[in-house]
């Protein structure tokens, strides 16, 4: 293989891909990337961790000799970021290396052969629907907090995608840790229609949201089956994301989700936000918990601190029910709050110890269910 | 030899009413595992690990160990004693999978697991969840269980304390089943060589050899007083042991301190090059260990012994975990760099990694316990 590239090209490329790519692997050639040359003028680069595969495609500046072969992820990332702004690229192999070189700068890189790299095998994706770029990020945004990280809860280590018949047909976006519940609905996309219930796992989800960024306008196509996921994304060249789905059965979420809490708090969220900030100053590892003490249109938040005294701030609010006092996890609180971009959000109550739902308002695709804490 | 320390750093050990304990040790665990994935490797000496160079045996299939091959032994001289061992390398993905499913079969039966490794345990069933009674038909269980769901073998030992439960454990190795019943233990351990004792390695039996004491009843029939004067603060174990004595309580959240191993050398050693080889050897061995007990640390240890005795040691702790084996023997080998030139040769080193923290452990965990659950 002989091929010359823009380092630009290459180092925007690598920076989509190596992200895949563990640190720390026991299988050498999981810490490579796949790269091929077509006499078309193209180069392909391949990334994995088994789970997940990200291929893009990238225009060569000329391709001399088509061919492919893997080469550590990181390194050749690290060599593009330091070769000079504006430089060519040259990557040539010979005797298992890869010789890199760009001014005056060469290096000489051991490779691994190209038939030894895994190739997620996609099978049949019957599944096939488009959602814009920008509504898929949006998704994600409002959902991706909420993911779990505990490994032993796996079925939830990622983003939930099912389609349902409300008053209308729709698609539905949740993730939940076992303490908050967040979801975001979307008209259904034409195709979408009696496709399996699927978990998108937590590092898809991460790496699909950076490949979103560049990929703002437009299309991303979305086909899948129940164990297989594909986000194919335009751009120069294209990017595609294959992941494997988590196997599992995500929990029914909806009955978690409440719908008499007779207690509405209406309020700035960006008051509330900062209010919840600031007292939560003094909370420690131990005391995370801010209360809420909800008045006639006035809310007072506290934090008490064993070890570090206590805080107390005054928001005002819209609220005309019954006085009453409810716990949340500070951390919490503000994750869902920062995602509300308006003036009003709304935190509609029961209890102390029932479940929150938290919107911006009824006609928002987000939806928050925050469970309280003890106070 | 490797030696995890297990210090708890909590309470001192607190008399306890008469325990059913269970030990259960995977058979060959990561041959196992490869065995069983691969057809080609039934039957065959298979070695887990490095054959190049200095590459260390992870694990070795009964096959193999027909020939004298161990764990933690050079790849070559594994080759030299099996010429036709076949060498493989890690999974650790498909190691980790098996004893996720392993440690489902144990909290079937008990929430009082304390894992050991990847592939040992031990086990609490004085009041088992299922309310079997029996500790010997709860091993025999989990061993038809582990077979089951993973298509491989568990050893089990059975009885009232942890030391004589991993006795018994590796008594009917492999795929073997012992019972060291109330009563039993003290004439149990009379019969072993001392060499069978946890903390006992080659150079500690020679030692022993030497001092008239081959079995467990020779050790029985030595005062404190004479195996604190040869042992130092080994001897409170010893004595205990040698009458099957061992109070240690099965800890499901033991938090580990430390991983680490040391080697006592046949002949003292002073030149620097055999010093780095030897520590280059030490670093394999374990870095081994902490993969294998899927241990995240800061700091890194490295201890010398003179022949006077005296201990020397000198430690490193970098800002984050330490990230892979490569930075490990980086920063061993600079310790090592640091002490040169030695006032004397030494007989023993060791290297140790601490500032733990467990892989997949939740640092959050414990400040959620007012936080309440929505699922």
């Amino acid at each position: 293989m002989k091929a010359t590239i823009e380092r630009a090209t290459l180092l925007r490329c690598l920076g989509h891909v190596q992200s895949v790519v563990e640190r720390r692997n026991t299988i050498p050639i999981l810490s490579n990337v796949l790269i091929d040359a077509d006499a078309g003028g193209s180069l392909k680069v391949t990334a994995t961790d088994l789970d997940l595969q990200v291929v893009e495609n990238m225009a060569a500046a000329s391709v001399e000799a088509p061919g492919a072969i893997t080469v550590s992820a990181h390194l050749l990332f690290d060599i593009a970021r330091k070769l000079p702004d504006g430089s060519q690229v040259s990557l040539e192999t010979a005797d298992n290396r890869m010789t890199v070189k760009a001014g005056r700068s060469r290096f000489s890189l051991p490779t691994l052969p190209r038939d030894d790299f895994p190739v997620i095998v996609e099978g049949d994706l019957p599944t096939s629907f488009e959602v814009p770029a920008k509504t898929l990020a949006e998704l994600i945004d409002r959902t991706r907090f909420a993911i779990s990280t505990e490994e032993t809860r796996y079925y939830l280590n990622g983003i939930f995608l099912h389609v349902a018949e409300d008053d209308r047909p729709v698609l539905k976006a949740a993730a939940t840790d076992g303490h908050r519940l967040a979801r975001f609905t979307l008209d259904q996309p034409a195709g979408a229609e009696g496709m399996p219930d699927v978990i998108v796992p937590r590092k898809a989800v991460a790496e699909l949201r950076k490949l979103l960024e560049e990929a703002s306008d437009g299309n991303v196509l979305i086909d899948l089956s129940a164990s297989k996921i594909r986000f194919t994304m335009g751009g120069e060249g294209g990017v595609v994301l294959t992941s494997k789905l988590i196997d599992g059965t995500f929990p029914d979420y909806s009955r978690v989700i409440p719908t008499g809490n007779d207690k509405l708090l209406k309020i700035d969220p960006r008051s509330l936000y900062e209010g919840v900030d600031r007292v939560a100053t003094i909370a420690t590892e131990k005391t995370r918990a801010v209360k809420m003490g909800l008045e006639n249109d006035k809310v007072t938040l506290t934090v008490t601190s064993p070890d570090n005294g206590t805080a107390a701030e005054e928001v005002s609010a819209d609220y005309s029910s019954e006085n009453f006092e409810i716990g949340f996890n500070a951390g919490y609180l503000k994750d869902i709050l920062g995602q509300i971009d308006s003036d009003t959000v709304e935190l509609h109550l029961a209890d102390a110890g029932a479940p929150t739902l938290i919107r911006k308002d009824e006609k928002s695709p987000a939806l928050y269910v925050l469970m309280p804490m003890r106070v | 030899m490797v030696e995890e320390d297990e210090e708890d750093g909590d309470a001192p050990e607190a008399p306890i009413g008469l325990r059913k304990i269970i030990h259960v040790d995977m058979d060959a665990f990561f041959a196992s595992v490869e065995q069983r994935d691969n057809p080609e490797l039934r039957g065959k000496p298979v070695a887990v690990g490095g054959s190049g160079g200095r590459g260390v045996v992870a694990a070795a299939s009964y096959e193999a160990r027909k020939f004298g091959v161990r764990s933690a032994m050079p790849g070559v001289t594994a080759r030299r004693l099996c010429p036709d061992l076949i060498f493989v390398r890690h999974r650790f993905d498909a190691y980790k999978e098996a004893s996720r499913q392993i440690r489902a079969v144990f909290r079937h039966h008990t929430e009082l697991v304390e894992p050991l490794s990847l592939d040992e345990a031990y086990l609490d069933v004085t009041e088992d969840k299922l309310g079997i009674g029996s500790a010997t038909r709860i091993a025999e269980l989990i061993r038809q269980e582990i077979r089951a769901k993973t298509q491989l073998t568990a050893s089990a030992g059975v009885s009232y304390n942890k030391f004589l439960a991993k006795l018994a454990s590796d008594q009917n190795k492999p795929d073997g089943l012992c019972v060291i019943r109330p009563g039993e233990g003290a004439q149990f351990v009379q019969s072993l060589p001392v060499r069978r004792f946890h903390g006992v390695g080659p150079k500690g039996a020679e030692k022993m050899a030497k001092l008239g004491i081959e079995t467990g009843a020779d050790l029985a029939a030595k005062d404190v007083a004479f195996l604190r004067q040869h042992f130092g603060s080994f001897a409170e174990y010893l004595y205990r042991a040698a009458r099957g004595i061992d109070l240690r309580p099965v800890r499901a959240n033991r938090i580990r301190k430390s991983v680490g191993g040391e080697r006592t050398f046949g002949e003292d050693i002073s030149s620097g090059l055999l010093l780095r080889e030897t520590l280059d050897n030490i670093v394999d061995i374990v870095w081994e260990s902490i993969e294998r007990a899927e241990a995240k640390g800061r700091t890194i240890t490295l201890k010398l012994k003179y022949t006077d005795f005296r201990i020397a040691s000198r430690a490193h702790s970098l800002p984050h975990n330490v990230p892979g084996k490569t930075e490990f023997a980086r920063v061993a080998h600079g310790l090592l760099e640091e002490m040169l030139p030695l006032p004397l040769p030494i007989r023993l080193m060791g290297l140790t990694l601490s500032n733990l923290e467990r892989e997949g452990a939740e640092p959050e965990r414990g400040r959620d316990e007012a936080q309440l659950s929505l699922l």
